[in-house]
C-alpha cells in the first residue's frame, strides 16, 4: 500500500472511529446487561402443575385485565418465548405508544395472573431504552443506526490499516519495550483483529435492527393491505368471535407453529375488522421469523396466512446474531466477553488518538510504523 | 507470501472461526452444534488470553521475537 492510500485510510478510520466512540461505548456498556435479560429479569415463581401451556382461556384472562382496568382496551396479546405466561397490555386506545401500555401477566396453563414488576420500569428498562433509542423513540433508533453504520466503516477501515500496522510483527506480539503508545497501539491492533468477525457481525445486524420501524411500516402499507383484501368482512354488527375460538382455528390452519403475538382490529398490526395473529417456529432460526394470519373480528374464520417478505425476514435473522441469545449461558458469557473486549479496542483508540492529537505550535507526528 | 502469511493466517482462522460458530447453534439443532459454537465462538477469546499470558511471562529481550510460536 502506497503512503497516501495508508493516510487516507488513517484519516476514514480516526475520524469514523471519532464520531461515533462514545455512542458505540455506550452501546457495548449497555448491551452488557441486556445480554442477561432473561437471568436478571423477574422472578416468575411459576407453580407447580400438570396442566399443558395453552389449556387456560384466553378470553377469561382479558376480561379480568380489563375488569382490573376499567375504561382501557386490550390491543394485544404477547406470549413469550422461553415461558408459559400471557402478557396483557392494556392502553387508553388502540393506537396508543406501547411505552404507555399497563401490563398484567397470566399462567397461561392455570389462568392465574402472576405478580411481576412492570416491564417499562426498572434498570433493565432504562438499559433497553438507552441501547435502542436513547429514550427518544423511532428518530433515536435511525440516529444510533447512523452511529452503528460508522462503526460499521470504523471496523472495515480498521481491518484494512492492520496490514500496514503490523508488517514487520509476528501475530499477537504487543511491544513492552517502547513507548506506551505502542504498547496500547499493539493491544489495540490484537483486540481488534481479533474481535473482528464478532464485532462486524454485532455491529451490522445491529444496525439492520434499527431498521425495524420503517420496516414494519412498509409491511403494514403492502402486505397487511393485500391480506385484508383476500376476504371480505364479515362485519356483523356488535358481533366479536372469541380469542380462544381464534386461536383454535389459527392453530388448526398453521400447525406445529407457536402463537406468538395477537393484534386486535383497530391496531396498527391489523384491520379495523380483523385480527392478526403472528406465529413462529421452533428452531433457532424459525423462532424468530413471523408469519401473520389474519382472521376475521366477526366469524373468527382465518383468511389469510402468508410468509412475511424478505425484508421482514431478513430483520428477523438478524436478531439472534445481535443478541447471542440461541446457544444457552455459555453463550451469552461468551458474548459478554467479546462485548468486554471490543470496549478495550474502544477505549485504546480514543486514548491512541487523544495522545497523538497535533497540539498547538506542535507538528503532526507521522505514522511511524507505516509506510 | 509468507510474510503475508504470517500476518493474515491467524486473523482469517479466528474470523472463519468466530462465523461458523456463530451459525453453528443457529442452523444447527441439537447439542454437538451448541459445543461447536461455544469452542468455535472461544477460539478468539483464548487468542486473546494466550498473547497477554505471553506479555506477561517473557522478558523484555524476548519480546521481540518475529518468528510466531503461537
Amino acid at each position: 500500500m502506497t503512503r497516501r492510500a495508508v493516510r487516507a485510510w488513517v484519516w476514514v478510520h480516526r475520524w469514523s472511529s471519532l464520531v461515533c466512540t462514545l455512542f458505540a461505548l455506550l452501546l457495548c456498556l449497555t448491551g452488557l446487561p441486556l445480554i442477561f435479560k432473561d437471568e436478571l429479569g423477574p422472578d416468575l415463581k411459576l407453580a407447580a402443575t400438570t396442566a399443558p401451556p395453552g389449556s387456560a382461556s384466553v378470553d377469561s384472562m382479558v376480561a379480568r385485565a380489563l375488569a382490573a382496568r376499567p375504561g382501557e382496551v386490550v390491543p394485544y396479546l404477547f406470549y413469550d418465548r422461553e415461558h408459559p405466561i400471557l402478557k396483557v397490555p392494556t392502553a387508553a386506545s388502540m393506537t396508543d405508544d406501547p411505552a404507555s401500555f399497563h401490563y398484567q401477566v397470566f399462567d397461561t396453563r392455570t389462568g392465574q395472573q402472576i405478580e411481576i414488576p412492570q416491564p417499562n420500569e426498572g434498570f433493565l428498562y432504562v438499559m433497553t431504552r438507552l441501547h435502542l433509542d436513547l429514550f427518544s423513540g423511532v428518530p433515536g433508533t435511525l440516529f444510533l443506526g447512523f452511529m452503528g453504520l460508522l462503526l460499521v466503516v470504523a471496523i472495515v477501515s480498521g481491518v484494512v490499516l492492520y496490514g500496514p500496522f503490523t508488517r514487520r510483527l509476528a501475530f499477537g506480539v504487543v511491544r513492552t519495550d517502547g513507548s506506551r503508545w505502542r504498547t496500547w497501539l499493539d493491544l489495540h491492533n490484537l483486540l481488534g483483529i481479533v474481535t473482528l468477525a464478532w464485532f462486524g457481525v454485532v455491529s451490522f445486524t445491529g444496525v439492520i435492527n434499527t431498521l425495524a420501524a420503517p420496516i414494519e411500516l412498509a409491511w403494514q402499507a403492502n402486505q397487511l393491505v393485500e391480506m385484508a383484501a383476500q376476504a371480505k368482512p364479515a362485519e356483523i354488527e356488535g358481533q366479536r368471535a372469541s380469542t380462544d375460538a381464534v386461536l383454535r382455528d389459527v392453530r388448526a390452519a398453521v400447525p406445529g407453529m407457536n402463537v406468538m403475538t395477537v393484534a386486535f382490529p383497530g391496531t396498527p398490526f391489523a384491520t379495523p375488522s380483523h385480527v392478526a395473529i403472528f406465529l413462529t417456529g421452533n428452531t433457532p432460526i424459525t423462532s424468530r421469523i413471523l408469519k401473520p394470519a389474519l382472521a376475521d373480528a366477526s366469524t373468527g374464520q382465518v383468511v389469510s396466512v402468508r410468509d412475511m417478505p424478505w425484508y421482514a425476514t431478513a430483520l428477523f435473522m438478524s436478531q439472534p446474531l445481535h443478541f447471542g441469545d440461541y446457544g444457552g449461558l455459555p453463550l451469552k458469557i461468551i458474548w459478554a466477553l467479546l462485548d468486554a473486549a471490543t470496549i478495550v479496542v474502544l477505549i485504546s483508540g480514543l486514548y491512541l488518538w487523544w495522545a497523538k492529537r497535533p497540539r498547538r505550535g506542535g507538528a503532526v507526528e507521522a505514522e511511524s510504523s507505516a509506510s | 507470501m509468507s510474510a503475508l502469511r504470517r500476518q493474515w493466517l491467524w486473523p482469517i482462522a479466528l474470523a472463519a472461526s468466530t462465523l461458523i460458530g456463530l451459525l453453528a447453534a443457529l442452523i444447527g439443532e441439537g447439542g454437538v452444534w451448541r459445543s461447536l459454537c461455544w469452542v468455535a465462538l472461544g477460539l478468539p477469546l483464548a487468542t486473546i488470553a494466550v498473547c497477554l499470558l505471553r506479555l506477561r511471562n517473557l522478558p523484555p529481550s524476548a519480546r521481540q521475537d518475529p518468528i510466531d510460536r503461537l
